[in-house]
């Protein structure tokens, strides 16, 4: 028996590969396409409807994208930040009052914290106030959460918070702003040892050689369970936090892969109407140096002993690892509770660096199935050579929205599963 | 949100005919249709010298000869590795994103274990799933090979599609009868004629519903209702053995019920189900339940999002060798009045 497939061709990144994913467009976002783990779809009273981006890096803060028509996108709005010791890396919008991150290089510096936007007039975005989180231990903000337009749930440092390890500056802060001209701090959470003065002893680190800190990554919080948060840790594993009294956030349960795996709990996803959690991983090396990083299917029935059942099946090693960048698990669409998310407890969609963006269906929890996958082709100036999608959000269409790291912007995808 | 049970499946047409009558030819063509560049294609052959594969006009390197034989014996494990192996293939960029396979078969192959195997390997079902059965029938020669050969015959009875070739060899009477014999074999198969190969690629795709969302004129097209009456006009069926017949039921099937037909049907006469297809109204489904079986093995039903016509009844083809139509029907009653006590 023999087979004729098609013109072969070498893992080159000559060509996108693509299964069950159909490219609509590509926007390289006027030469700024290097887009963080910011991405939200507001519907405005108009009836347009407006991706925001938040960038990876300086000098370009946020840029708004017209999605109204998906074959279509259109840039409507693109601002810069203050200086370039500093991003944005993440976003949220809720209405139309947007959250957006900022964080330094270097501790000390300004601004750092976030800024609330009106975005009612996408084109001219007002800010309505800023949450100062700077300090002399602090970088400010790494990511927020923002969808229900009262608590902006962030990992970022506190002006009065001294971590034991410089690593660790970022923890669980919750901040009112039900009043967006006036933000308040809510409450805080940090894991017990990693506070200069805290009794408990300091977290072993991980290997040298793969370790990134014990710091906050996501904080999730879903509208079933207003009293839960969900909190990808980074060395520290996932935990599950009881916020009914946001002041004084408590451990309920916690999961760490780490050791003997590398480390970097990044997303904690829960699927409410099937006792799981969806936990994945974030690559930081390049070349493969701290593969493995995963997507892991928890299960979360007891919240005080979530027990690991299995991971999404890797995209394949061997024509990855050395393709350039990074190869390996990140950001998931988080099921955001707004009307505008694809919505769902058995289509889970990640970015995984240079093996692009990929869908998978765990109908069966134990035996997730890849059944979708976009691998863009290397962008142009891309620096490590590969495509390295960074982030991905899906409509309630199932169009896919995913951006890269570092140059290609944003591209625009039809899922056909 | 859920994954549609069809979407996102690669198609996969099996192309079955006898010896010679031009298999080759047609995908050789057909691979040159702008629509058909990311076609992949499978080429089973017998003996040790494979000559077709000459003829497919292809700019890919890849081939790998694997084995030797008819496919629908011992190769057959290997047809499944291959469209493994393609997919992996796939995945990591090693080839082209292919999204259809054509399967040919040799000449001598018997494609009902084929269809069996699709049906019965889950791991191949994540990725695949078969669109249908393309028989390609010689118009100078077919006739003779349909009265000599048992596999030509199967080959043609468990079609979606006949395409006639060397048209332009024949004259129109025996072109005539060989449509009569065929639409007699098998009513429920569109027939297409092919000269030198060509052929609307349109006519090799689409066979079978490949959404959730499928609009009844699809549902319709793939259980060959528009040709059928055709098929009752004619008479003189020489292939008394095999019988192709399409049964018609009101009443809703309770799960109970279908299953307990199927399992008797397929525990009593598996060998002689050379192919079933139907869609079946279950009650509490929210739409058409599609129904496919080749011999005792059964393929996992799909439910469809919903009915989009008036006419819910369900209705099954059954290409049986040696079952009468009155049989099948009684057997089903049977069991539907058994399990609704």
């Amino acid at each position: 028996m023999r087979e004729f497939l098609p013109e072969p061709y070498p893992y080159a990144m000559a060509k996108a590969l693509s299964f069950n994913m159909r490219l609509l467009a590509h926007h390289e976002l006027q030469g700024f396409g290097g887009i963080g783990e910011g991405m939200a779809l507001q519907q405005t009273s108009g009836g347009r409807r407006i991706l925001w981006l938040a960038h990876e890096a300086a000098p370009k803060n946020f840029t708004g994208v017209d999605v109204t028509d998906p074959r279509a996108p259109r840039v409507v709005v693109q601002t810069d930040l203050p200086h370039a010791k500093m991003r944005s890396n993440s976003l949220d919008v809720t209405g139309d009052v947007m959250a957006v991150a900022y964080q330094t290089s270097q501790v000390g510096l300004k601004p750092a914290g976030f800024d609330l936007f009106d975005v009612k007039d996408p084109e001219r975005p007002k800010l309505i106030s800023h949450f100062d989180a700077s300090g002399p231990y602090s970088r400010g903000a790494h990511q927020v959460w923002f969808v229900d337009g009262q608590f902006v749930h962030m990992s970022s440092g506190a002006e009065d918070f001294q971590p034991r390890h410089p690593e660790d500056d970022q923890i669980y802060r919750i901040v009112d702003v039900r009043n967006p001209a006036k933000p308040v701090d809510a409450g805080r959470w940090w894991m017990p040892g990693t506070r200069e003065g805290d009794k408990e002893p300091a977290p072993a680190r991980l290997d040298p050689k793969i370790a990134t800190g014990y710091r906050v990554h996501n904080t999730n919080v879903f509208p079933e369970r207003p009293d839960r948060a969900y909190i990808g840790y980074i060395d520290g594993g996932a935990f599950i936090l009881d916020i009914s009294d946001k002041s004084h956030p408590k451990a309920l349960g916690a999961w760490n892969h780490s050791p003997p795996f590398n480390g970097f709990t990044h997303t904690v996803l829960p699927l409410f109407g099937r006792d799981l959690l969806i936990v994945s991983d974030e690559c930081v090396r390049d070349d493969g140096v701290d593969w493995p990083r995963l997507v892991w299917v928890v299960d979360g029935r007891n919240e005080r002993n979530p027990v690991p059942i299995s991971t999404f099946p890797a995209p394949p090693v061997e024509a990855f690892i050395k393709r350039g960048g990074r190869f390996g698990a990140h950001n998931l669409h988080e099921n955001q509770p707004v009307p505008t998310s694809f919505r769902s407890e058995q289509i889970i969609v990640g970015t995984f660096f240079n093996a692009g963006v990929r869908a998978y269906d765990i109908a069966n929890p134990y035996q997730p199935q890849e059944i979708a996958y976009y691998v863009p082709e290397a962008p142009k100036l891309a620096r490590s050579g590969a495509i390295q999608l960074n982030d991905v959000y899906v409509d309630e269409k199932r169009i896919v929205y995913t951006v890269d790291r570092h140059a290609g912007g944003l591209y625009i995808l039809e899922m056909t599963v | 949100m859920k994954r549609d049970p069809l979407a996102g499946r690669i198609p996969i047409v099996l192309i079955t005919g006898f010896l010679g009558s031009g298999k080759t030819t047609l995908l050789g063509k057909l691979l040159r249709h702008p629509g058909m560049d990311r076609a992949a294609v499978i080429i089973n052959e017998l003996g040790d010298v494979g000559i077709d594969h000459q003829l497919v006009s292809t700019s890919s390197e890849q081939m790998t000869l694997l084995g030797n034989g008819c496919l629908c014996c011992t190769v057959r494990t290997d047809l499944q590795e291959t469209l493994r192996e393609m997919f992996i293939k796939r995945r990591a960029g090693d080839v082209i994103d292919f999204d259809r396979v054509f399967v040919e078969t040799t000449g001598l192959a018997d494609p009902v274990p084929v269809l069996h195997s699709f049906q019965s390997d889950g791991l191949l079902g994540a990725q695949y799933r078969l669109d249908g059965v393309v028989t390609v029938v010689d118009a100078v020669n077919g006739m003779g090979q349909l009265d000599s050969m048992p596999e030509a015959v199967k080959q043609a009875a468990v079609a979606d599609r006949i395409v006639l070739s060397k048209t332009d060899l024949a004259s129109s009477e025996v072109i005539g009868k060989i449509q009569s014999r065929t639409k007699a074999l098998n009513p429920y198969a569109s027939l297409a004629h092919a000269i030198q190969g060509e052929i609307d690629p349109a006519l090799l795709a689409n066979l079978s519903p490949g959404t959730a969302k499928a609009l009844p004129s699809e549902l319709n097209r793939w259980l060959g209702e528009g040709n059928a009456y055709l098929g009752k006009a004619l008479r003189g069926n020489h292939d008394a053995a095999i019988r192709t017949f399409s049964l018609r039921f009101e009443q809703p099937f309770t799960w109970d019920s279908l299953n307990a037909a199927l399992q008797t049907l397929t525990a009593l006469r598996g060998p002689d189900l050379l192919r079933v297809k139907g869609i079946v109204n279950v009650e509490g489904e929210a739409g058409p339940v599609i129904l496919q079986a080749a011999q005792h093995v059964v393929h996992p039903p799909v439910t469809l999002e919903s009915w989009r016509d008036a006419d819910r009844s369900t209705r099954i083809v059954f290409i049986v060798r040696n079952i009468e139509k009155e049989t099948v029907q009684a057997l089903f009653s049977a069991v539907g009045a058994l399990t609704s006590s």
